[in-house]
């Protein structure tokens, strides 16, 4: 097993997907995807997690932070999370700070 | 099929938390748990796991630590045990985020205690003893 993420950008929408296992140890390689996309303040950060395994809360940090810089007006939306995945968020109050969907659709 | 008692090795590196994961979902299976409830077992393990490799074992003169994980099962409950000779740390007595926190926004959340949380949240019973230089910690799920 092992992770990996892809980055687009388009106007002021990036859209980042994940696949495989994200822990503290792939977390790094997300963070620092996460770190460059926002530096240019996108009114959407979608990050597609349809082929993401598993997340712990090395996840969770990521999308703390990725939510703090990126301010109130921006959206954060999550595609096709796994039903853990969501499971993680609800528990840890996270869920209402993310915009969950099917498809993303611009 | 009805699995008895299974022992492991791991290295206390993050590069372990993969083999970790593996290791709990084939006993996990063998004993016959479904694959939701597997997710939650290795959930609630990493993040102990995560804890002892990057704090347990920070300290120079513990380095080379290892992680030892055992699965038990009977036909009621499968008990995982973790054990390390880091520096003693009990997850339960570090105050986990409550109501109060969790419904801040987000610009005000706390970051810490999160993982703490989903590995007390994700099992049937958690606890967690100091024994011989030892941490164990210890994840119960009722089959």
């Amino acid at each position: 097993m092992s992770f990996s993420v892809s980055t687009e950008i388009s106007k002021n929408v990036v859209i980042l997907t994940l696949e495989g296992e994200l822990d503290s140890s792939t977390a790094p390689k997300l963070n620092e995807e996460v770190q460059k996309s926002i530096l240019n303040k996108p009114d959407k950060l979608v990050m597609n997690l349809e082929k993401l395994n598993f997340m712990s809360s090395a996840g969770l940090r990521i999308i703390i932070f990725a939510r703090q810089k990126m301010g109130s007006a921006a959206r954060l939306i999550l595609v096709k999370p796994q039903e853990q995945v969501v499971e993680t968020l609800k528990i840890t109050g996270l869920l209402s700070s993310v915009s969950i969907v099917d498809k993303y659709q611009e | 099929m009805n699995l008895q008692s299974e022992s492991r090795i791991f290295s206390a590196t993050l590069d372990a938390l993969d083999p970790i994961r593996e290791f709990l979902t084939n006993t996990g299976k063998a004993a016959g748990l479904e694959k939701n409830r597997i997710y939650k077992l290795c959930l609630a393990v990493d993040e102990i796991a995560t804890n002892i490799i990057s704090y347990g074992y920070n300290e120079p003169a513990k380095k080379d630590g290892t992680i030892s994980i055992t699965v038990k099962s009977d036909h009621k409950v499968l008990t995982v045990i973790c054990e390390d000779f880091g520096v003693p740390f009990n997850p339960l007595e570090k105050p986990i985020p409550g109501e109060k926190e969790l419904s801040l926004p987000i610009e005000e959340r706390p970051v810490g205690g999160l993982g703490i949380m989903l590995a007390i949240n994700n099992v049937d019973e958690f606890s967690y003893r100091y024994e011989n230089n030892k941490n164990m910690n210890i994840f119960h799920i009722m089959l």
